[in-house]
């Protein structure tokens, strides 16, 4: 700017108008943030609801419940990722008016050594936390303590397509991975479909959730306490094992693109004979959008095994954790004691079919009934397992999705993708500390 | 340059502009816009680069940790791939841009029928807001209904998915970008066409001047303020680039803003780095604008 330049006294006007009305939103904003005050108030943080029936079960809750305070559900972003930074952004700034979390189980860890929740230990005892499944209570253990009780489930399960395998003459989902190859190649090619076996191989979160069943059936592991011990035998053979999906021909090329939202149309759209996936594919079959594949065409069964390796499928789900910053957490309890009591867990299941996490409520006729997902996918959730839990969790799903892609990819050798592994889990251990 | 008689100049400078009651007041006046310039601008910076220093996490602030993060950063292959991939796409999609919108600049600043129409119809790609253009060539180039997947496919130019290699993900950013905004670039250029006077190019045309000559000698040098103003634009701009990157690549594709945010937003332990590359991309933007203004010369205002 010239120093010569004269401003007449409008242009000041404007500008020191213009600076005072700044002044002023700024001020007002600083007053406006936080604080719920105990005004009988709480507020029930989760992703938004699709199907549209968690506010009313809000409302039902405070019917019932005369004692005083009102429950407001408020609806965040639904993927995972966006919810997490929104939260993050609250809790750094330590101005957050949220006292129910509906949040991730992987973000256990990493709230309670962060501080931003509430130990649930004494609330919520071992007596009844063996009512709940044991994989989301794992994964909800950190330190020691409980950090929030389990509210709706997932696990990785796998998909097939009952009436193809049937008439390649197979009665029984695979057992194995080699099974699946096996049987995949032959009724693939029977059926004349394109793809034998999708599942969701992108870099991304559900890249490591499929990476790491690979890895754990074939008797892989990440973590041992804090020592990182991905780098073994059983780790690059899981990743071989998912390799060869693609140069076997079992699965597309393109499977190292997909992520859940893709892999329903190869399954769904009558391309593929089997695929891995959540639970919600159930729900989706024989709707307008996949009209193809009719939910009495598929089977559910629990993810196949290297040889002599166990069951587990990557564990997901939903859970009620209290804010640290709540100031009526005995409040915030009893609203959560409620969300995840059998009653609430049941409406929930019916509703929106999700799938509960009482134990006893798989084995509800009713509930079987209404919600067939519950019967087919109650043995894969027994077996599903939780990712590794730590406070850095974030930080390890990065390099897990980006080794574990280009592996699948076959960009690096199973054998550099464990070594590499090893390498930079550990570092990150180290940082850690 | 502070010789004795700049001082004085200085010194002189200063009295007479706070020396007058009325302009004092109308400093007094600006003071506030000025504070809010402060507050929401320098602040965050001089914040940003005194982080980039520290040992901090997200929710800690550590303590001086001198060049560390920054000596880290470079060591990062997840940085470096960042930054070759940036600098491969801002080179070759500027330069893509400038040459493709310069013919279509040159091309609608004839007199035609319909040149309006023609006009605001180029525009179209420039008014998608990245994100959505972004996220609609991803559908293009997915595998299973991706137009452009299946006739690259179906012509044997390659094989292999689109979205799984990195080589062909940073072209098609390429592409993209290039589709994107060479309207941006061609819109600039041709309002600088227009400040070239007719009679310039009667004249050349008398004294018998061909085609290239009337190109090379008078479109060129008169069009340099807006060339240069429009590359440095574009240039700043995809050096920059997120959105681009992050939808279509889907966190396959790292430019330097996405380390950016895989560091300050999603790592836990990578926040120190993140802001060292934030850092990073200020003072290099800096340095490319100030490029453009002194060695280019290229002209920040109209005033001699």
């Amino acid at each position: 700017m010239s120093a010569g330049r004269k401003f007449n006294r409008r242009d000041f006007l404007k500008m020191s108008g213009a600076g005072l009305a700044g002044a002023a939103l700024l001020g007002s904003s600083a007053c406006g943030g936080g604080s719920s005050g105990g005004s009988g108030n709480l507020v029930f943080a989760m992703g938004r609801d699709t199907s549209g029936t968690l506010g009313p079960l809000v409302e039902e809750f405070n019917k019932q419940n005369k004692g005083g305070f009102k429950v407001t559900y408020r609806a965040m972003p639904t993927d995972s990722g966006q919810y997490f930074d929104k939260l993050q952004t609250e809790f750094q700034a330590g101005q957050s008016d949220i006292d129910v979390i509906g949040g991730d189980i992987i973000w256990a860890a990493q709230f309670a050594a962060n501080q931003w929740v509430v130990d649930l230990s004494d609330r919520f005892p071992k007596s009844d936390q063996s009512k709940y499944l044991p994989a989301p209570i794992q994964g909800l253990t950190y330190d020691g303590k409980i950090w929030a009780v389990p509210w709706f489930t997932d696990a990785g399960m796998l998909f097939y397509r009952k009436d193809l395998l049937e008439k390649s003459g197979y009665s029984e989902p695979p057992k194995t991975w080699d099974q699946l190859k096996e049987m995949a190649l032959k009724t693939k090619k029977d059926s004349g479909l394109e793809a034998g076996f999708v599942f969701q191989g992108d870099n991304y979160e559900g890249g490591v959730c499929n990476g790491l069943e690979y890895v754990w059936t074939h008797g892989g592991d990440v973590l041992d306490g804090d020592q990182v011990i991905i780098d073994s035998p059983e780790t690059v053979a899981g990743l071989a094992t998912e390799r060869s999906m693609i140069t076997d021909g079992v699965s597309p090329q393109a499977v190292s693109t997909l992520q859940e939202t893709t892999t329903d149309p190869y399954f769904l759209g009558n391309k593929a004979v089997f695929a891995r996936i959540w639970s919600y594919e159930y729900a989706l079959a024989g709707t307008s959008s996949y009209p193809k594949v009719k939910p009495d065409q598929i089977g559910v069964a629990s993810l196949p095994v290297g040889n002599g390796g166990p069951h587990a499928n990557c564990l997901g789900g939903w859970n009620m954790y209290i804010s640290a910053l709540s100031d009526q957490q005995d409040e915030a309890w009893e609203f959560v004691k409620w969300m995840t009591g059998e009653y609430a867990e049941k409406k929930r299941a019916i509703d929106a079919t999700l799938l509960p996490t009482l134990k006893s409520l798989y084995s509800d006729p009713e509930l079987r009934k209404k919600v067939p997902t519950v019967a087919v996918a109650d043995t894969a959730i027994a077996q599903a397992k939780p990712r590794p839990v730590s406070p850095y969790y974030s930080d390890m799903s990065l390099k897990m999705a980006e080794e574990f892609n280009t592996s699948l990819k076959g960009d690096i050798s199973p054998e550099e993708a464990a070594k590499t592994l090893q390498k930079e889990l550990e570092s990150i251990q180290q940082q850690a500390e | 340059m502070t010789t004795p008689s700049g001082e004085k100049k200085r010194r002189g400078w200063l009295k007479e502009e706070f020396g007058n009651p009325e302009r004092r007041a109308a400093y007094y006046m600006i003071l506030p816009a000025l504070i809010i310039v402060l507050v929401v601008a320098c602040y965050p910076v001089l914040y940003g680069i005194v982080l980039s220093f520290t040992d901090s996490t997200v929710t800690t602030f550590g303590s001086f940790i001198g060049l560390e993060n920054y000596v880290e950063m470079f060591q990062n292959p997840d940085f470096l791939e960042g930054l070759s991939n940036t600098l491969i796409y801002t080179v070759v999609s500027v330069a893509l841009e400038f040459v493709i919108g310069l013919g279509i600049a040159l091309a609608i600043n004839q007199a035609f029928r319909g040149r309006g129409l023609v006009r605001a119809a180029i525009l179209v790609p420039w008014a998608f807001p990245t994100v959505i253009s972004a996220a609609m060539w991803r559908l293009m180039f997915q595998d299973q209904v991706g137009i452009i997947q299946y006739v690259a496919n179906a012509i044997g130019l390659i094989s292999e998915p689109i979205l799984s290699d990195r080589t062909l993900l940073l072209i098609a950013a390429i592409v993209v970008d290039t589709w994107k905004t060479m309207p941006f670039m061609a819109l600039l250029l041709l309002a600088g066409l227009q400040t070239i006077p007719g009679d310039v190019y009667e004249a050349a045309r008398v004294d018998g001047a061909n085609v290239m000559q009337r190109f090379f000698r008078i479109t060129l040098p008169l069009l340099k303020g807006a060339i240069l103003v429009a590359l440095l634009f574009r240039t700043l701009d995809a050096y920059r680039a997120y959105d681009l990157f992050w939808v279509l690549g889907n966190r396959e594709l790292q430019s330097l803003s996405t380390f950016v945010y895989e560091g300050v937003r999603i790592s836990q332990l990578q926040f120190g780095q993140g802001n060292a590359a934030a850092v990073f991309i200020f003072v290099t933007a800096f340095l490319i604008a100030l490029f453009f203004i002194r060695v280019l010369g290229m002209r920040t205002s109209v005033e001699e």
